[in-house]
């Protein structure tokens, strides 16, 4: 695992948290920082335990053991007072008030929050073409998304937990949503913890990455970081050569032919090629990867 | 001003934006004493956090390329020579990037320098005539 705790201040900090599904564990020990006034995008497959680290944090669901903090408070001892500085995008969309109009939810939920800027909900509303007489359940899925958006964002929660929120929007609208997301933060400090599958849609907002694989958090470094000591390298290997353990970013990322291998491994480039040296390998090409691939190659399954 | 990231380029995004802002004077899109957009427009066009922006813009007004007016926005200096400074910052920002680029493949500087002189004297594109936005387009291929 690569990455240490960075010195700011954590938004959130989980220590050692488990959850079982059963004999499946959903949540395996997992240590999540993130830093305020950063966007934190988590991945993982589905499945790999995205939602229910949200649903923790929310403190719709209780860890088996271990603790979640945000902004320093106990998720569990203090659930309501965390919620109120959360906006939260729930990745299911079973949303209650199903017979109510969209408008009305709006107004509805804005009573909850000190907080809640009608001109700015208004201006989501317009920008993400919120169909407000319709009611909630005759919504469609990009529809719900949407209104889910515009709950979270109108009363400029000082954290927003958005659980794949751009799933089931357009691409027009998608795009438009995360500039509406930028400029939310332009106009106030705001941490996000944002999950996704699709990393290449919200790789330039990332200023920290963290991985979940199978409910553990194999890595967790700033996004510069994480492209920095991933790469793909290509080179001449001896007979019956095998990758150094400690470069390894998972098992399956090799591919051969003959003599020549391609790996994609872990480390600074120049210590990378320094130890390859040392197992009789000669580097012959050296690759950057994108966020996204250099975040494939610890997710299980990966081709390279 | 156009600026686009590239999600193959490993360096920090705000260095990029940094690079790109200073193509831009050099190739002419941008010059002295023009508005640059705000913090919020750009982070919103190029869906990044506008910290990233942000630390873009302090790192060219420490440089003295552009400066804030407060209450007024964001501005290339009046009085910057691209031709000097930002042009010695752009041929070292090539040059880093050819040299990592070289080194990856096992390549040594004097080969990389005389086949570039090489390639130059074949022709390919004016090249070695110095014009920027040749330069800029080999650099780019």
């Amino acid at each position: 695992m690569i990455g240490t705790d960075p010195p700011d201040d954590h938004a959130i900090a989980t220590h050692a948290l488990c959850k079982r599904y059963g004999r499946e564990p959903a949540l395996d020990r997992v240590d999540l920082r993130v830093p305020e006034g950063e966007v934190y995008v988590l991945l993982g497959v589905n499945g790999a335990g995205k939602s229910t680290l949200f649903r923790m944090l929310m403190n719709l669901e209780r860890p088996d053991s271990g603790r979640a903090e945000v902004f320093g408070r106990d998720t569990r001892r203090d659930g309501p007072m965390v919620r109120a500085q959360v906006g939260y995008v729930p990745e299911r969309q079973d949303a209650p008030h199903r017979s109510m109009t969209c408008g009305r939810l709006l107004q509805h939920v804005a009573t909850f929050y000190p907080a809640w800027d009608d001109a700015y909900a208004a201006h989501l509303v317009r920008s993400l073409e919120i169909p407000t007489g319709k009611r909630i359940g005759e919504l469609s899925k990009g529809e719900t998304r949407r209104l889910q958006l515009v709950l979270a964002l109108a009363h400029r929660p000082a954290l927003l937990l958005l659980d794949e929120p751009t799933d089931g929007l357009d691409p027009v609208i998608r795009r438009r949503a995360l500039a509406l997301l930028a400029e939310h933060l332009a106009d106030a400090p705001t941490t996000v913890l944002i999950s996704t599958h699709h990393i290449h849609e919200i790789e330039s907002l990332a200023g920290y990455v963290g991985i979940l694989r199978e409910g553990r958090l194999v890595a967790q470094a700033p996004r510069d970081e994480l492209q920095r000591t991933v790469r793909s390298y290509q080179m001449e290997v001896p007979d019956g050569w095998e990758i150094p353990a400690e470069l390894q970013v998972s098992r399956r990322s090799r591919s051969s032919a003959g003599r020549l291998a391609r790996c994609t491994l872990v480390g600074e480039e120049r210590e990378v090629i320094r130890r390859l040296g040392v197992t009789g390998a000669r580097v012959r090409q050296v690759s950057a990867l994108t966020l996204e691939e250099a975040a494939l190659a610890y997710l299980p399954g990966d081709p390279s | 001003m156009l600026v686009t990231l590239d999600p193959r380029d490993d360096r920090p995004l705000y260095l990029q934006i940094v690079d790109q802002v200073r193509r831009a004077l050099l190739v002419g899109t941008l010059r002295a004493g023009e508005p640059l957009p705000s913090v919020r427009e750009l982070a919103a066009e190029l869906v990044v956090n506008p910290r990233t922006v942000s630390q873009a813009y302090r790192e060219l007004e420490g440089e003295g390329v552009i400066c804030v007016r407060r209450g007024q926005g964001t501005f290339v200096a009046p009085t910057i020579h691209p031709e000097r400074r930002q042009r010695r910052a752009l041929v070292r920002g090539v040059a880093e990037r050819a040299l990592t680029d070289a080194g990856r493949n096992g390549l040594g500087v004097e080969e990389l320098v005389a086949m570039i002189r090489k390639v130059a004297r074949e022709g390919r594109g004016s090249a070695g005539t110095g014009r920027v936005r040749s330069a800029e387009e080999e650099g780019a291929a």
